[in-house]
């Protein structure tokens, strides 16, 4: 009886395994499998691996990966936090108008968001022509929406948006009682802080950073749109060896297994840190 | 003055994401926007969109795939969400964990370059086909409609619900027809909703898997932003139109984006 009514669901399962066994696994390890092998001999070898270490531009791409990734999970990490903050301790009817704002962002494309900044701060943007004409600067003086800190601005746009939503849940459900409670027990503020809000914040602000994080290790739409193949970033040269003439796909494999590692070790990290900061959660 | 100070971070809150949201839209209506302030009104841009050959393929191969990887994606989401509500196993809970954390470990421009690795060569040549871009468009949206579809099962307790409709004397047609359907179906359509919006606007993965063939609306953008920056605010427009109905409907729906994160853990 039991068997026969577990087989039944299992069936279920078939076509959703099926589907990624095929469409995700199988090209996952193929290309796992290929990356070592020489791109034009076919012959065994680790060079593909040896480049991403030795080469200049993959060692610079993945410096400026982790940089770029880091900044704007920073900026996002904080800026989401104190949005999520607001929107927690506003009315409900203004605290939904903000939320649904704040989840537009998720689904829009990329390509939108670089086309706006274009519009808002390139080198004639809206901004940067109201900035000049108001302090009467002159033509050199503008904000670069193309530099490395113009694309943690046009990122910003995702990620504050991404984490505010996290933030914004995580704060309504903080009980208030517990810290009443705790001050009732004679617990200052620092104390309130680190024993019973940080402990019930935490868990959800590094799972956020985690997301955001590992979101940014892999983005390149947005960048390709504003700057073309100028900025040198991981996900960059993976496209690049896969679709441009640089076409080597070996090579693509090697830098996307790369990635692959650089990520999983982060969100191991992360998940490990969530229960040193609060073993309870 | 703490209130003061409220309201114009609130205000402040608001313009950060109406701002860059509303460029596209008044750039889209606009004859021309060389300085501070758009001039003129048309809607020649749009237009252009359905007038030239190339941007209406475009946008037909675009709704194509996003109808397709919702279609694909609910076959496969659907019935996997029935079965893993049913299967608390440990089996069960271990992929359904996997399915929320495999988007994060291969974000889409490792899906993209696997996909080509793995379709581009004889006997499995699929990439430049829109079937391939279908493909790679359920394999992104997939987790968002398998996380609001296993949401409903869970939440109506369809396996309790079920049950009762049987010892009633419901047959399995009359249980799916007046019990399940109707209760699942919000979080089918929510999950349809996001799948549909994130297909119109996806670049990373297409711009790999897509080739000359199957050129969708963003492919076209991307191309614009560089030629003519006119077009490309109809195409922009467009996608922060798709964007913000999708959205609404999914108010309507009762759907939450937020909150959502919390089953992250």
């Amino acid at each position: 009886m039991f068997w026969r009514k577990a087989r039944v669901e299992y069936v279920f399962l078939v076509p959703f395994v099926g589907f990624l066994l095929f469409f995700e696994i199988y090209p996952l390890i193929n290309m796992a499998i290929r990356s070592f092998f020489d791109n034009n001999t076919g012959e065994f070898t680790f060079q593909n691996y040896v480049n991403v270490f030795t080469q200049p531009q993959f060692r610079t791409a993945i410096r400026n990966s982790l940089l770029f990734a880091t900044a704007c999970s920073m900026v996002g990490a904080v800026g989401g936090t104190f949005v999520g903050y607001i929107a927690s301790h506003i009315s409900p009817k203004y605290r939904n108008l903000l939320l649904s704002l704040y989840s537009l962002p998720l689904t829009l494309s990329g390509l939108v968001v670089a086309f706006s900044f274009i519009v808002l701060l390139g080198r004639n943007g809206v901004i940067n022509l109201l900035v000049r004409q108001i302090f009467g600067l002159p033509r050199s003086v503008y904000f670069d929406v193309y530099s490395w800190y113009g694309l943690v601005v046009v990122y910003a746009f995702y990620q504050i948006p991404l984490m505010a939503l996290t933030m914004a849940a995580i704060f309504l459900n903080l009980d208030r009682s517990l810290v009443e409670a705790a001050r009732n027990l004679g617990a200052n503020t620092f104390q309130v802080w680190r024993y019973v809000i940080i402990p019930v914040l935490a868990p959800g602000f590094l799972a956020g950073l985690s997301i955001q994080f590992a979101g940014m290790m892999g983005a390149f739409g947005t960048v390709l749109a504003l700057v073309g193949g100028e900025k040198n970033l991981l996900s960059v040269q993976i496209y690049y060896h896969t679709s441009e003439s640089t076409y080597n796909l070996p090579q693509a494999g090697a830098l996307a297994v790369t990635l692959i590692l650089i990520i999983s070790l982060l969100l191991f990290t992360l998940n490990r840190l969530r229960h040193v900061v609060s073993p309870g959660g | 003055m703490r209130r003061l100070l409220q309201h114009i971070i609130f205000v402040f809150l608001v313009l950060f994401i109406l701002v860059p949201l509303l460029m596209p839209v008044i750039f889209s209506f606009s004859e021309f926007w060389q300085g501070i302030l758009p001039q003129g009104f048309t809607l020649r841009w749009y237009e252009a969109i359905i007038r030239r050959p190339r941007n209406y393929s475009a946008l037909m191969v675009s709704l194509t795939v996003a109808f397709g990887a919702v279609v694909l994606d609910a076959l496969i989401a659907i019935p996997a969400a029935y079965a893993l509500n049913r299967l608390d196993t440990r089996g069960g809970r271990w992929l359904r964990n996997v399915s929320m954390i495999l988007p994060l470990i291969f974000p889409p421009v490792i899906v993209g370059t696997a996909l080509v690795q793995a379709f581009s060569r004889p006997p499995l040549a699929l990439t430049g086909s829109v079937f391939m871009v279908i493909v790679a468009h359920a394999l992104i949206g997939f987790p968002f409609m398998f996380r609001n579809t296993l949401a409903s099962f869970q939440t109506i307790d369809e396996r309790t619900l079920s049950e009762a409709a049987a010892s009633l004397g419901a047959n399995l047609w009359q249980r799916l027809r007046y019990v399940i359907v109707p209760n699942v179906l919000p979080g089918v359509m929510v999950g349809a909703l996001l799948v549909f919006a994130i297909s119109i606007g996806e670049f990373e993965v297409t711009s790999m898997v897509a080739g000359f063939t199957a050129q969708t609306l963003p492919l076209q953008l991307f191309q614009q932003i560089r030629n003519d920056m006119r077009i490309a605010s109809a195409i922009s427009a467009f996608l922060v139109y798709v964007s913000v109905l999708t959205f609404l409907a999914m108010t309507f729906l009762g759907g939450k984006m937020y909150g959502d994160a919390r089953d992250r853990r």
